[in-house]
């Protein structure tokens, strides 16, 4: 067995995998974060209303994730702070807090439709949601106290693992693969309202703002070199693969059964309720799994990282280990957003969808400035010094930043004139 | 005329620069400070900005420009003096640029905050960098909300701290850390004098706060000495990444100055290639005791014995001994016993310096053995070693090869550590 163990050792393939392994976290977590309830409700929206003609949007945004995510990535790396710090030392603290006020409101939006997604998904299991969001509450509170960043990097991870069942789910719904694959390697376009909503719905769930800060600065907290780096960009782009793949199955799921009969949906629970009579009890069981897994997962990660940036950006203490004296700032953020994030969603007729609607105006609103701040950081030599990107990779993700955004603010536009 | 002797940096930052003949020359964008040494440094450059698209840059000498600081910059000198170039000239040290929004280290309070807002004395036209605002009255005031934000507070507090108590610290106890832009301006000796008001213990975990590139900076504005001390007191972890940062000449330095085994740790987490390079960049007598080290594994007694320690051949003296200590007070390993080695480094005994203390100087040592002849082997586990240091109450252990060579020794604290992290480990598994 010892010898088996050197073996393994000396074996280059094997000790590779195991050096990726210890890097690998923080790209595939924030990738599958991104797959929260407001990214299932949207993904089962466009399979169930649009069948499989929005699927090849999926591929040209993976792509743009990847461009984006690496960039930010690279800047952790080299410069080993978060992307909150290095706004606040070159923009200054004005726009920084603008910035940060904005992104505390279309984060804390988004943590009440984690919630939300909780008490919709156990409400499916016939769990009451006056006893799944307090306990969701308490547990997300108690994973942050008690935990430490490993422990609670490997309980990440395999909620990472539990997107499992979207892929399943959509299996077990029989979809016709060969048409499947070949929408999704051909782009088509609709010239009606709702389709182009939806499009830009699905850029906007994917590409977020909170993403980008929330990724700096995991990878800068795992204390990363700059001879990891490579490993460091393959575990960002695993993770920006694996994201959209499980969209692209939740999207299947959803055009195979409901958009076949014809059936009309609002929210990502009321499409595993529809799954049930057409894919049966275990597809709609894995797909309410699925959400509730999603939901708890997205509300573990915002509020912390949330109070984290915002208090990076701002210089006001931050940290679990601290006292609530020490960084009442800190602790003062993280507490509200989950106690009002909880609490709303107890409240009867809360008007959760228009919230919603905020929190993607917010996110729509914010994307691009966030997006051409990191393009300055990163082609800042100071900063970034013999990193900076190279002129063919500053053209595609100048162009990528252009489409994202030139979307973003349709999205924005789009919603203002189609309210809901 | 404005008799304030203080104003904020923020209070003229963006005003209107105008001319002696009252014309604008453009609005106020950076000031530039010449550091050298005094406690308040004194403004030196004015850096200047206009047009609204395209944008035009001047830097000129504050004291032969500038006549007055109220409402607005009056300037002596005709705005036609001024070169306007469109790309910004960058002053050796400017406050906008390396202080405002920076994380500066705090000497008084040893901790590492960032700056909102910075405190000028004003003398006539000159201006005096005097303290670092990091409060929150800083950051409201920079956001331009001091007028409501104070009306509130009033309303629901009239003597609030608030209000009351600005969150300075003067500038001769704050430690600018963003050398890396200003390296060659920034004096290293005052750098130096101030951080050396810090123990050491202190400075590395404010290093723990800082991110690397900075971590960097600060470490190489410590002396040798200091470097060294605050080395040995960072975690093995936060030691790579720092180590990552300076270059290959500054690691080998430090790698030959801290204890071996600690030197042989590190080695372990850097990459291979990197290892090497280091190794082969060494002293050839540090490299080769490394490179021993290195062999062993991580829990072994060989991985974690030094090899700092004190040895004499069998003729030795007691006066030998004595005279070897005090040659070492300052090395980093354990001078409290004295190993006596034959010709070919077997490994006799040792004499615990308890035993020889107060003896005739003119005894062979060798009479002074302890009477217990234990050692560890070098492929012995760590719980073995620590059994025989808590049984026989040693502090210090031996470690002999297969032929009973002494190969290092083994330090209560380098096994109390690996089980503090083990028992860690354990105890967090738990939970």
């Amino acid at each position: 067995m010892k010898q088996f163990i050197e073996n393994l050792k000396q074996n280059t393939g094997i000790r590779n995998l195991m050096i990726f392994l210890s890097v690998m976290g923080p790209g595939m977590i924030t990738a599958n974060v991104d797959n929260d309830a407001g990214g299932i409700a949207t993904y089962s929206l466009a399979g169930a209303h649009f069948g499989y003609s929005l699927l090849w949007s999926l591929i040209p945004i993976t792509l743009a994730l990847v461009i984006i995510q690496e960039m930010c990535a690279r800047m952790a790396v080299v410069t080993g702070k978060g992307l909150a710090d290095l706004i606040r030392e070159n923009f200054g603290v004005k726009i920084t807090f603008y910035l940060m006020l904005v992104l505390f409101v279309s984060n804390l939006s988004n943590v009440m439709a984690e919630f939300a997604g909780v008490a919709a998904s156990l409400e499916i299991f016939g769990v009451s949601k006056f006893i799944s969001v307090p306990l969701a509450g308490l547990f997300v509170w108690f994973l942050v106290v008690k935990g430490t960043y490993k422990s609670v990097e490997k309980i990440f991870l395999i909620a990472c693992f539990f997107y499992v069942a979207y892929i399943i789910s959509g299996s077990l719904a029989h979809p016709d693969w060969k048409f499947v694959v070949k929408q999704t390697i051909t782009p088509q376009f609709q010239f009606d309202i709702h389709y182009i909503i939806m499009l830009v719905g699905i850029i906007g769930t994917t590409i977020a703002p909170w993403m980008q800060f929330y990724l700096q600065s995991s990878i800068v907290d795992k204390g990363t070199s700059v001879e990891e780096y490579k490993l460091v960009r393959l575990d960002v782009i695993s993770g920006c693969i694996v994201a959209p793949l499980v969209a692209f199955f939740i999207v299947v799921a959803c055009a195979a059964t409901l958009f076949q009969t014809g059936v009309r949906i609002e929210t990502a629970a009321d499409a595993a309720v529809a799954l049930r009579p057409l894919a049966g009890n275990y597809a709609s069981w894995l797909f309410a799994f699925g959400l509730f897994n999603a939901s708890l997962f997205a509300a573990s990660i915002l509020p912390l990282s949330t109070a984290y940036f915002i208090c990076e950006g701002m210089g006001w203490e931050e940290g679990v280990d601290k006292k609530f004296s020490e960084a009442p700032q800190f602790f003062g953020l993280y507490t509200a957003m989950i106690v009002i994030g909880a609490g709303v969603v107890l409240f009867p007729n809360f008007p959760l969808l228009k919230i919603m609607y905020l929190s993607q105006v917010g996110n729509g609103i914010l994307l691009p400035f966030v997006l051409i701040f990191m393009l300055v950081l990163i082609n800042n030599q100071e900063i970034m010094g013999a990193y900076t990107n190279k002129p063919a990779f500053n053209v595609i993700a100048w162009l990528t930043v252009i489409v994202v955004i030139a979307l973003t603010l349709l999205m924005v536009v789009l919603s203002f004139v189609f309210p809901l | 005329m404005n008799t304030k002797f203080f104003i904020y940096f923020s209070e003229i930052l963006g005003k209107t620069v105008r001319d002696n003949h009252n014309r604008r020359a453009g609005r106020l964008c950076d000031v530039g400070i010449k550091i050298n040494g005094e406690i308040y440094p004194k403004a030196a450059q004015l850096v200047l900005k206009r047009g609204l698209f395209i944008k035009k840059f001047a830097v000129i000498d504050w004291e032969e420009s500038v006549k007055e600081v109220g409402d607005f910059i009056k300037l002596k000198i005709d705005r036609q003096q001024i070169e306007y170039a469109p790309k910004r000239m960058n002053c050796d040290f400017s406050l906008c640029r390396d202080i405002l929004d920076q994380q500066i280290v705090d000497i008084d309070n040893h901790k590492v905050v960032r700056v909102n807002d910075l405190h000028l004395l004003r003398v006539e036209s000159h201006l005096y960098l005097a303290h670092v605002d990091v409060g929150t009255r800083g950051l409201v005031r920079r956001l331009e909300w001091t007028g409501w934000v104070d009306r509130i507070v009033h309303f629901f507090s009239p003597h609030s701290a608030f209000l009351m108590q600005e969150d300075f610290i003067s500038w001769k106890n704050a430690q600018v850390l963003n050398l890396g832009r200003v390296k060659n301006v920034l004096r290293l000796d005052v750098a130096r004098q101030k951080l050396s008001q810090i123990p050491p213990i202190e400075l590395a975990e404010i290093m723990g706060d800082l991110d690397k590139v900075e971590k960097g900076h600060l470490f190489r504005s410590l002396d040798v000495e200091l470097q060294r001390k605050v080395f040995t007191d960072l975690a093995t972890a936060k030691q790579a990444e720092l180590i990552d940062q300076l270059d290959d000449k500054e690691s080998v330095s430090l790698l030959e100055n801290i204890p071996s085994d600690e030197a042989a740790d590190l080695l372990l987490r850097l990459s291979k290639r990197k290892a090497r390079n280091l190794m082969k960049l060494m002293e050839t007598k540090v490299s080769k005791k490394l490179s021993k080290l290195l062999g062993f594994s991580k829990d072994s007694a060989g991985g974690l014995m030094t090899t700092e320690y004190l040895t004499l051949p069998q003729g030795a003296l007691v006066s030998d001994a004595l005279q070897k200590i005090k040659e070492n007070t300052d090395s980093p390993g354990n001078i409290y016993n004295i190993y006596i080695i034959d010709d070919q480094n077997h490994l006799l005994g040792f004499a615990p310096l308890r035993n020889f203390i107060d003896a005739d100087p003119q005894l062979p040592l060798i009479l002074f053995l302890d009477p217990n002849k234990i050692f560890v082997r070098t492929n012995d586990k760590m719980e073995h070693v620590a059994v025989l240091l808590e049984k026989y109450k040693f502090s210090v252990i031996p470690v002999l090869n297969k032929e009973d060579v002494l190969q290092g020794v083994i330090t209560i604290d380098d096994v109390m550590e690996e089980l503090i992290s083990i028992a860690w480990s354990k105890y967090k598994e738990k939970l």
